[in-house]
């Protein structure tokens, strides 16, 4: 410690402390959370990364070598067409995380805050229509309807897209599997944005007889402008909170379509088509079974401690 | 309040009407036929003309809704078109009758450990209990039914005898308990983390202060003051999955062999089973709004600071 | 709070690591257990969980005396009981047992007699058919010739709506007229009297007497089908059982028709349980007498250590798998471009490597056990040289040249996507061509094939009655509705039609052989393998054997020494 010198010194610099740096402190404190966002970075960015990260293309087979346990060539094993299991549990990250931020992305984000915003802040019949129409896309039988898009709309998608590549005269789109992504993504995001919808509703709700906003109506703010300058920025923090949910649960339908033969298809990779097509191996080569359930496990698993930490430090509240 | 009750139950018809439109819109226009695919391979453009004529569905779309519309205001919700001849109403009835006891079942067990465990992680707050109780829920949420059901099968059925493997006896047969478990335990963390967090927020209410300070007994407190107020999430989100029972559950009603909806309702999709199809969405949306207006209803009632105008 | 976060965090942890050891453990306790363990599954001393309440026969049986007693196996809920109605094998399998017909097929697939005692053809147009005497319905009424016309007259009507009338009864005369509306009544059918019942038919078929084992072709009784529409709950059948309960969803069960007119059955029940659930299990469980093996349970069984391995028995399905090409469709419709796609494919060590040999490796079309097939057929077999070499030599000369090949295949459970993407990865290795994968789910998949707007696909093909014209005449005549490939070569037409009336049966088997070579070396489709069945069945069963089509047999099991 050196000797303070007592010298007339400006008063020292106050940093303005915004509630997002409060919030980040607090965050940064839940050592679980972060280490579950750290393992999320982790998965998302492999995934998405994949071409370059994965040690095997996805679909190289070798049967020669099929189901073997882990070696040193193949850390995690091989499955029964000798394809390195490692490998594409990596892909399959890639499609997880394509998959669910694309969902997330347009259902919850896009139609769930401008549809909730508008409920909330103009009400009236705007709300009740928008409440409404939630309501009905609540009442179908959401797994049997995504089932049902998912299983016939996608051939006709796919149709489509391979007739408009070959007027383009472009190849390999529809091999990539992109289309599958969209309409997968698409159906889960149709019926995504309800919850988010009532959500940010009822923050608007609240929001709306604050002062701050009575200003800037005052001052003549376009609509628009109030709601997305300087409502929403005060309602993040359900906000977040309920992305990070909703990512999870992404996750889970990706997989369970998969599982029924109607989500991304093969070769394409995918956790779900990966637990399908090793569901029968539990007593013979149970590591194809337990690897990628383990995986997706701690991937909702962890999207849920980093929920609660995210709301935890977004939302204090007083003990 | 009677004003509000009769407002919301206008809602229910219309909601109905869009719901049966666009499925029945989905199952004329979308690919794949119930005729084609009982045909199957000897299905030729002659003979599957023939037979959808007979059934009555070449006929224009707004026709055959009108008369579907019709029949089901009658009571007639049509008859299968792959289990040939039998009444919808007969296939859908007895399983969703099965798929509900599951589902009864599977909510007892998730609120009979669930609430408890909510109450004591709460009190407890901070010590390894709490944290315990809370991972460990947490973890049984995360694993997916397909995996988790051939784990348990593996070791209770087969390994250790403990229970038949698959099967359904009904309400009180030993046969319910593993598909229940399976059910069950995903909604344990569910509610284990509700209650947690809405005794929580109970124990920092003045009344709980209040009646600490006056020296009542700990146990009294828990159970009468905190406990009971504490439950009126759990409620809402119990009542609100009482709907959910007339779907079933596809994936563990597959692997257990339970002859419920779930089932029924995924083959019949894939066999292009329309009737089927259009009966259980009714049900389902029907069930759906009518659940949310008794959950409501029930909110107010026991909690008087809640009024509908 | 800072603690307890982190605590859930490693708890958990430590839980799915747990899990994961677990299962890995498990995994391989049981192999070892299946191998040298003395108390592996559970032997068939213990008392089963569901008590049959039959007494076994002290040992040996008489022939003549029946034994009692309770057979249960897995069945599924037949979408329907009516013989006109049923065109899938759940609802065939109870069918065949309950109603009855004129002819019926044996162990080895020949159509031996059932309610016609015999019947002559001059022809091959002309069938006359002398029906048994004191055949009764199970309400103990005769059966007559006009019951067998009331049948005919009420499966071709366009109001009953059969899905298989035109199919198996399509050749008689006046059926497909009154079918399409055209005619009131089946003109080829007449009951010439009470006994005696002819049938005319459009053409010379030798193999027409096959189709009369189908259940549509089977009796029914009058009354019984008028007394309502939920008749089939209570059918007035002539078969070995009866109809005793049938619980939707649950179970069904049989009971031995003592009236009838053949021996009677040796069991005293059958009784199916609908409900599901898994087989194997159910069967080591001692729940169940008779288990189907699946690919995930194959290993352990087929092992001879394991003691399942001596309850094993196995045989040929009357099927074929197959890719199929679009003969009609670029780059399908070059002969050496569908034989290099043949070659190029290592069938054999797909079949024992990913399939772990429990099915066939197909050489050509026909299965094992059907009438016809020949061992020293000719096969397209794996010759990647070969392969490179006939794609070079066609008009499309190179991979890029053929443009995008799409292959489709029905999804949903229904095929196995790993064998696919083997054949897929082995044309890229072999011949440098790059072909996408559809996967499909089944009703679109149909629809579309009956369309035509595949390229290429993957389907199978099962046996509607024991002959080869049902395999090569059906789908690769270039008349037929059923040839999904487009194939047409005038001169396999011309044998095909020769065959159809050749009268002497070693000469019309080797037509069949001749042109099944031709259509192999022609190449529309790539055959992959046959199938087999699999079945478990416990040591006091007897008479079990796997019957390729849907026959009657349950007649013919006992149980002895449970």
């Amino acid at each position: 410690m050196a000797a303070t010198t007592f010298e007339t010194a400006a008063p020292p610099r106050r940093v303005a402390r915004s509630p997002w740096r409060d919030a980040l402190r607090r965050f940064l404190r839940k050592r679980a959370a972060v280490v579950c966002l750290f393992f999320l970075l982790v998965v998302y960015l492999s995934g998405l990364l994949a071409p370059w990260v994965a040690p095997y293309d996805f679909r190289a087979q070798d049967l020669d070598s099929a189901s073997q346990g882990p070696s040193l060539s193949h850390p995690l094993g091989t499955d029964r067409l000798g394809r390195d299991v490692f490998s594409r549990m990596i892909w399959g990250a890639r499609t997880a995380a394509i998959v669910s931020i694309a969902a997330v992305a347009t259902g919850s984000l896009v139609l769930g805050l401008v549809l909730g915003s508008m409920a909330g802040y103009f009400g009236k019949w705007v709300d009740t229509i928008i409440m409404r129409i939630g309501d009905i896309f609540l009442a179908f039988p959401g797994l049997l309807l995504v089932i049902f898009i998912a299983a016939t709309l996608k051939p006709r998608a796919v149709a489509l897209a391979v007739a408009m590549e070959d007027r383009l005269g472009v190849q390999g789109i529809v091999a990539s599997g992109v289309v599958d992504y969209f309409v997968v993504f698409g159906a889960l995001a149709l019926f995504g944005w309800v919850g988010m919808a009532r959500l940010v509703r009822g923050i608007m709700l609240s929001l709306k007889e604050s002062q701050f906003v009575e200003a800037a109506r005052a001052l003549g703010a376009n609509p628009w402008r109030i709601i997305f300058r300087h409502m929403l920025p005060n309602a993040m923090g359900p906000i977040i909170v309920t992305i990070s949910m909703a990512m999870g649960g992404t996750v889970t339908s990706e997989v369970v379509l998969s599982w029924l033969g109607i989500g991304i298809q093969p070769p394409n990779p995918s956790w779900g088509t990966m637990l399908w097509e090793n569901q029968g191996m539990l007593r013979s080569n149970p590591h194809l079974l337990l690897v990628p359930a383990a995986l997706v496990a701690a991937v909702i698993f962890a999207f849920n401690i980093l929920g609660d930490g995210l709301n935890d430090a977004l939302n204090p509240r007083s003990r | 309040m009677l004003a509000y009750i009769l407002r919301r139950l206008l809602w229910v018809p219309v909601v109905l009407i869009v719901v049966s439109f666009v499925t029945f819109a989905l199952g004329v226009y979308g690919p794949g036929d119930p005729i084609t695919l009982r045909l199957g391979q000897h299905a030729n453009p002659t003979d599957v003309a023939r037979i959808r004529a007979e059934l009555g569905l070449d006929r224009p779309f707004l026709t055959q809704y009108r008369d579907y519309v019709d029949n089901v205001i009658h009571g007639d919700l049509g008859q299968s078109l792959v289990f040939r001849g039998r009444p919808v109403a007969d296939l859908l009835f007895p399983k969703i009758w099965v798929s509900m006891q599951l589902g009864l079942v599977a909510i007892a067990i998730a609120v009979g450990i669930g609430v408890p465990l909510g109450l004591t992680a709460a009190l407890r707050q901070g010590t390894w209990r709490d944290t315990g109780i809370v991972s460990g829920a947490l973890l049984l949420y995360v694993m997916p039914a397909f995996i988790l059901a051939p784990i348990l099968l593996y070791v209770f059925a087969y390994r250790l005898h403990w229970v038949p493997a698959a099967g359904w006896g009904g309400l009180f047969d030993g046969r319910i308990i593993m598909p229940a478990v399976v059910l069950g335990l995903p909604g344990i963390a569910g509610i284990t983390r509700l209650m947690r967090a809405s005794t929580l927020e109970v124990i920092g209410q003045d009344y709980v202060r209040t009646a600490r300070a006056k020296g009542l007994l700990p146990r009294r407190i828990n159970y009468v003051h905190i406990g009971r107020n504490a439950i009126l999430p759990v409620v809402t989100v119990v009542g609100l999955s009482l709907a959910t029972l007339v779907e079933g559950a596809f994936i563990t009603e597959t692997i257990f062999g339970i002859p419920g909806v779930g089932r029924l309702a995924v083959e019949s999709l894939f066999a292009r089973d329309y009737p089927v199809v259009m009966a259980l969405t009714l049900l389902v949306a029907a069930g759906y709004v009518m659940v949310n207006l008794a959950v409501d209803i029930a909110y107010s009632i026991l909690d008087p600071r809640i009024r509908y105008r | 709070m800072l603690r307890s976060r982190l605590a859930l965090l490693v708890v958990a942890l430590v839980v799915v690591f747990a899990l994961v050891f677990v299962g890995l453990a498990i995994g391989l306790v049981a192999g070892l257990g299946g191998k040298a363990s003395p108390d592996g599954p559970s032997p068939p001393a213990q008392t089963p969980s569901g008590n049959p309440d039959g007494t076994p026969l002290p040992g040996g049986g008489s022939p003549a005396a029946p034994s009692t007693g309770e057979l249960r196996i897995l069945g599924a809920d037949p979408p329907t009981l009516d013989p006109h109605l049923a065109g899938d094998v759940d609802s065939a399998t109870y069918i065949v047992e309950v109603f009855s017909g004129l002819v019926t097929l044996d162990r080895d697939l020949k159509v031996v007699p059932d309610i016609a005692a015999k019947w002559e053809t001059t022809d091959e147009v002309t069938w006359t058919f002398s029906l048994r005497s004191g055949v009764r319905f199970h309400n103990n009424k005769l059966v007559t010739a006009r019951d067998f016309k009331y049948s005919f007259e009420r499966a071709c009507d366009p109001r009953t709506a059969s899905t298989t009338a035109h199919t198996y009864l399509g050749d008689i005369t006046g059926c497909t007229d009154k079918l399409n509306g055209v005619a009131r009544e089946v003109r080829g059918v007449v009951a010439v009297d009470d006994a005696t019942l002819r049938i005319t038919i459009d053409a010379p078929k030798v193999y027409f007497i096959q189709k009369l084992t189908y259940p549509t072709a089977f009796v029914l009784d009058e009354a019984n089908v008028r007394s309502g529409s939920a008749w089939t709950l209570r059918p007035n059948g002539t078969g070995p059982f009866k109809l005793r309960e049938w619980k939707p969803g649950e179970s069904l069960i049989l009971e031995r028709n003592d009236a009838y007119y053949r021996a009677p059955a040796k069991l005293q029940r059958v009784r199916f349980i609908l409900s599901g659930g898994s087989s194997i299990t159910m069967y080591e469980n001692n729940e169940i007498d008779v288990s189907g093996v699946g690919l995930t349970d194959i290993d352990r069984v087929l092992d001879p250590g394991n003691p399942l391995n001596k309850e094993l028995i196995n045989s040929p399905e009357l099927s074929v798998g197959y890719i199929g090409f679009n003969t009609s469709k670029a780059p399908f419709d070059d002969v050496k471009v569908r034989q290099a796609f043949n070659y190029a494919v290592d069938k054999r060590k797909i079949v024992s490597v990913v399939l772990k040999d429990l099915v066939e490796a197909a050489a050509g079309i026909l299965p094992p056990g059907l009438p016809g097939y020949s061992k020293d057929i000719k096969g397209l077999e794996y010759d990647p040289a070969k392969a490179k070499q006939l794609l070079a030599e066609s008009k499309y000369k190179t991979p890029q040249g053929m443009g995008r090949i799409v292959i489709t295949i029905p999804g949903t459970g229904t095929a196995l996507p790993p064998t696919s993407e083997a054949i897929i990865q082995q044309w890229k290795d072999n011949l440098g061509v790059t072909v996408e994968i559809q996967q499909v789910e089944f009703a679109t998949f149909l629809q579309d094939l009956n369309r035509g707007t595949f390229q290429a696909f993957e389907i199978g093909w099962v046996a509607d009655y024991p002959d080869p014209q049902n395999f090569l005449d059906l789908l690769f005549h270039s008349g037929s509705l059923e040839n999904r490939a487009y194939f047409a070569d005038p001169e396999v037409d011309r044998i095909l039609d020769q065959a159809r009336t050749e009268k002497d049966e070693p000469k019309r088997l080797a037509l069949y052989r001749q042109v099944e070579q031709m259509i192999v070396d022609k190449a529309p489709w790539l055959p992959l393998w046959h199938g087999r069945g699999y079945i478990l069945v416990k040591p006091y069963i007897k008479g079990w054997y796997i019957a390729p089509l849907v026959v009657p047999f349950f007649k013919d099991i006992s149980i002895v020494g449970r």
